[in-house]
């Protein structure tokens, strides 16, 4: 075999590799409607399995230490009216994990393929921790959102850590830099794979490689806003219909949605006589979701 | 031998490149990553490689300005290595994104619905830092090419020699400092988070000192395959390896975390160099600087993922990617350049002149009184580093203006990590630019003018940024034409009145969460643009408007302007009678 010949076996074995490598990419562009429509969409009871082997596998209890009361966002342009976030009664949660499967519902959270899940990769917003809910804690002074290099991990003026799906590049930067994990990444196309179920058309799927997180249910945050921004133009919203879907479903009221800035809500309301608590890791960073225990 | 390097090198490049191809439309998954940091070994290889791209630039940078005699062939080597490792670099955190088609959103630029990167990230320092490293290592690889541009004709020859001689030695004072620079900010990457593993004030020490420690074995490799052994870089080797044991005991003492085998291959057997047999044997100098990059590959493995326990086949083949990339870039290069790089005037051992050269030349100068501001230092080196400071700090407000929108707090700390890539990008363009012009061919220019054209065009693309019309919009047919003021007011409220404002005055206040900040709606607008372009307006979008088509039906896009136009009217009619009131 002379030079030359060697070079072009050489280079044909290499388009050959890269040619197999790429054989996924799919040459006829998006999947039309119709294909999407006869694709296997998974039944309720798949989803309410895996919250249960979730459940089985279990967390790290929650290292919790004394926080004081949320106040008014320490940023420029804080809103002074509105700070959403939550508050767990640690004394009334009794971690039946009804709140996962309330979350999967309202936000469209796919199920994860055999692999992610022996890896522990689940998908669910909310994962229980020692006989407690956590889901990402919005905190005023975020990390995650400071280390996103495109600005998809951002803060809305009124508490909540938003993300921009779209401007996600998926560097996952932002659940690197997370103390408690709360981020998740999408590894897998879950819409192409079979995984999804779309019980909520408010909210989008999230596309393969971008992270995603408790969103506080911004959407129905959102409708209330424009629908009380329609109804009353000129009074200030404080959102007092809104609940999120883990709090609506809790059986025992052990999770509280509210405006820790509005003396009216239900969650100052419940919030003012307790003890409040935060993981270790992430009081010292403003969080808007708490724990709550004991009198005061 | 060099073309038995390269045959390894395609041997390698082959599973790796089909290792590629499965990563890059599998994604993350299809690799170890971390369940802890998200991340993993492209992450690793990139940090590997980047490492490797700075010691040849920073060898002979740093030689040509400590005054360290160091021959032509080494230097090119070195440089040489450094770019195709750069290029290997390069391939890994794209390969590492989830979104790769995303990855230009990093760039800190504006498009034009006012979206601009996160300056304040440590990989938006990162991909500043390496872009403009890897410009500058081209330009200063070039300039050795320069030196004899055309054989035949003496005089453009001592012309172009003169240049290139005037520019190389200032142009190593801005690529010294950026080279640490560079590693600095990458080591960031790493020490700016709250993983406990990678925190630690002496980390861009730990990283410099790696970076230096694993490009000096490469280099020593390479040479080692000329025949040819360079005693100061081996011994600087040794030094490195010594730096590097100190560190790995500091962060044991620290964290309590400790890579044995980075230890054993990366700590322990170069100390063999004391050997004066292995030193003067072929066969294990190569294998002692492949032990010393095998010790600094699972080092930074171990840095980056410390649960990692397997490597899966794709792992590996990414590994090989490199590898093999690397050898057959570098040996094709050698190749293509082997006139240059063996030049009859530039024998093996010839030492650069050109430092001796100009320290005559500013000596001679220094003699001479100059008006201030006109010495050649000044001029040569000083102006164009003002230039970069004033880009820098023209940079800095309007990135702070920008910022404008992203509701997260902004510090000059944050963006000082890009002053030093903009200060030195600025100020070595300048220097060099006149240089290489008069240096360089018609066809060269011609090239490099396009080039330019072509990177002008691309920043206009991405100025004008991707469509915004949602993939699969929930069409709302109806198309009959509402003439209830009513209705058409409930669509406006919810539909247009959070940005536009119930009044038609924009909503300032929602406004700043999401957008830019809308036109005022008035009456004088609203007329000179016309109902069928503020139809079409509100159909296909505009700059920062998203499109409504499918949303909303044209019937009810021309109810919207026909209320728009009452709410002019009604807005004018109060400014009016507020004037009036006021006369």
């Amino acid at each position: 075999m002379d030079r030359r010949e060697f070079i072009k076996v050489c280079s044909v074995m290499a388009a050959a590799g890269l040619l197999y490598g790429c054989r996924k990419i799919p040459f006829v562009g998006k999947a039309s409607s119709d294909e999407s429509l006869s694709r296997a969409i998974p039944a309720l009871k798949d989803f309410e399995d895996e919250v249960e082997k979730a459940m089985a596998r279990g967390g790290k209890n929650l290292d919790l230490v004394k926080v004081p009361m949320p106040s008014i966002l320490n940023a420029s342009d804080a809103d002074l009216q509105n700070r959403f976030g939550m508050a767990i009664d640690l004394d009334a949660c009794n971690g039946c994990g009804k709140c996962i499967m309330a979350c999967i519902v309202e936000n469209n959270i796919p199920l994860v393929t055999e692999e992610e899940r022996e890896k522990d990769r689940f998908m669910h917003w909310i994962k229980m921790r020692g006989d407690a809910p956590f889901m990402c804690a919005h905190c005023g002074d975020a990390p995650c959102e400071k280390v996103c290099p495109t600005g998809a991990a951002n803060h809305t003026p009124d508490g909540l850590s938003a993300m921009m799906y779209k401007r996600c590049a998926g560097s996952r930067f932002c659940g690197a830099n997370c103390p408690e994990k709360a981020r998740k990444f999408n590894y897998n196309d879950a819409e192409e794979l079979g995984l999804l179920r779309k019980f909520n058309a408010e909210v989008p799927v999230r596309g393969k490689g971008v992270m995603e997180k408790c969103s506080m249910c911004l959407q129905r945050l959102q409708n209330d806003r424009l629908r009380f921004k329609a109804e009353h133009p000129f009074n200030e919203w404080r959102g007092r219909n809104v609940k999120t879907a883990c709090a609506e479903a809790c059986p025992r009221n052990a999770i509280i949605f509210g405006n820790w800035l509005d003396p009216e809500s239900p969650l100052v309301k419940a919030a003012k006589h307790r003890e409040l608590f935060a993981p270790r890791s992430i009081a010292k960073f403003d969080p808007s979701v708490v724990y709550m225990r004991g009198r005061r | 031998m060099f073309r038995a390097l390269f045959c390894i090198g395609l041997a390698l490049l082959v599973p790796g490149l089909v290792a590629m191809g499965v990563s890059l439309c599998g994604g993350p998954v299809e690799w170890f990553t971390d369940t802890q940091t998200f991340w993993g070994v492209p992450i690793s290889l990139f940090v590997f490689w980047i490492g490797l791209a700075h010691a040849g630039t920073l060898i002979s940078a740093a030689f040509l300005v400590l005054n360290v005699k160091m021959d032509r062939r080494t230097a090119l080597l070195a440089e040489m290595s450094t770019l195709c490792s750069l290029a290997v670099a390069v391939c890994m955190p794209l390969m590492h994104l989830g979104v790769i088609a995303n990855f230009y959103m990093v760039a800190p630029f504006w498009d034009a619905r006012g979206n601009i990167s996160n300056v304040r990230s440590p990989l938006v320092w990162d991909f500043c830092c390496i872009a403009v490293y890897g410009v500058l290592s081209l330009l200063f690889f070039v300039s050795h090419f320069c030196m004899n541009p055309l054989k035949d004709d003496l005089p453009t020859v001592a012309v172009a020699r003169a240049w290139i001689k005037k520019v190389r030695r200032p142009m190593a004072w801005i690529l010294f400092p950026l080279v640490l620079w560079v590693h600095s900010v990458v080591s960031l990457d790493f020490a700016s988070t709250f993983v406990p593993e990678w925190q630690g004030a002496f980390f861009p020490l730990y990283f410099i000192a790696g970076a230096i420690f694993s490009g000096l074995a490469l280099v020593n490799f390479l040479l080692t395959f000329e025949n040819y052994r360079v005693r100061v870089l081996e011994k600087l080797t040794l030094v490195c390896s010594w730096f590097m044991c100190a560190f790995w005991v500091w962060n044991f003492i620290i964290n309590g975390n400790f890579c044995v085998s980075a230890f054993v291959f990366a700590g322990v057997l170069p100390q063999l160099l004391f050997v004066e047999w292995v030193r003067e044997n072929r066969y294990a100098c190569v294998s002692l600087w492949l032990s010393i990059l095998l010790g600094m590959l699972l080092e930074r493995v171990y840095l980056v993922s410390p649960t990692m326990e397997t490597f899966g086949w794709i792992d590996l083949g990414l590994v090989a990617f490199g590898a093999g990339m690397f050898l057959v870039t570098f040996y094709g290069l050698r190749r293509l350049l082997q006139k240059g790089i063996e030049d009859d005037e530039l024998l093996m051992g010839d030492v650069d002149t050109v430092g001796e050269a100009l320290d005559s030349e500013f000596e001679a100068a220094s003699r001479k009184y100059f008006l201030p501001l006109s010495t050649p230092e000044y001029r040569i080196l000083r102006l164009p580093v003002l230039c970069g400071i004033l880009v820098a700090i023209l940079f800095s407000i309007w990135t702070f203006n920008a910022n404008d929108q992203v509701n997260i707090e902004l510090r000059l700390v944050n963006v000082f990590p890009l002053f030093g890539p903009i200060i030195a990008l600025v100020a070595a363009l300048i220097l060099t630019s006149r240089a290489l012009w008069t240096v360089s061919r018609k066809s060269v220019r011609w090239v490099v003018v396009s080039l330019l054209v072509a990177f002008a065009g691309a920043c206009g693309a991405f100025y004008a940024g991707g469509s915004s019309v949602p993939e699969k919009a929930s069409a709302e047919t109806s198309s009959q034409l509402l003439d209830n003021v009513s209705v058409v007011n409930v669509v406006w409220d919810s539909r247009c009145a959070t940005c536009h404002g119930i009044d038609g005055k924009f909503n300032k206040k929602f406004v700043r969460e999401f957008y830019p900040v809308p036109q005022t709606l008035s009456l004088d607008r609203l007329d000179s643009i016309g109902e069928d372009s503020l139809v079409q307006v509100i159909l296909q979008g505009r700059v920062n408007m998203n499109s409504y088509e499918g949303r909303i039906s044209e019937g009810m896009a021309r109810n919207l302007v026909m209320y728009m136009r009452i709410l002019a009217e009604r807005d004018s009619a109060r400014a009016s009678s507020a004037g009036e009131d006021e006369e």
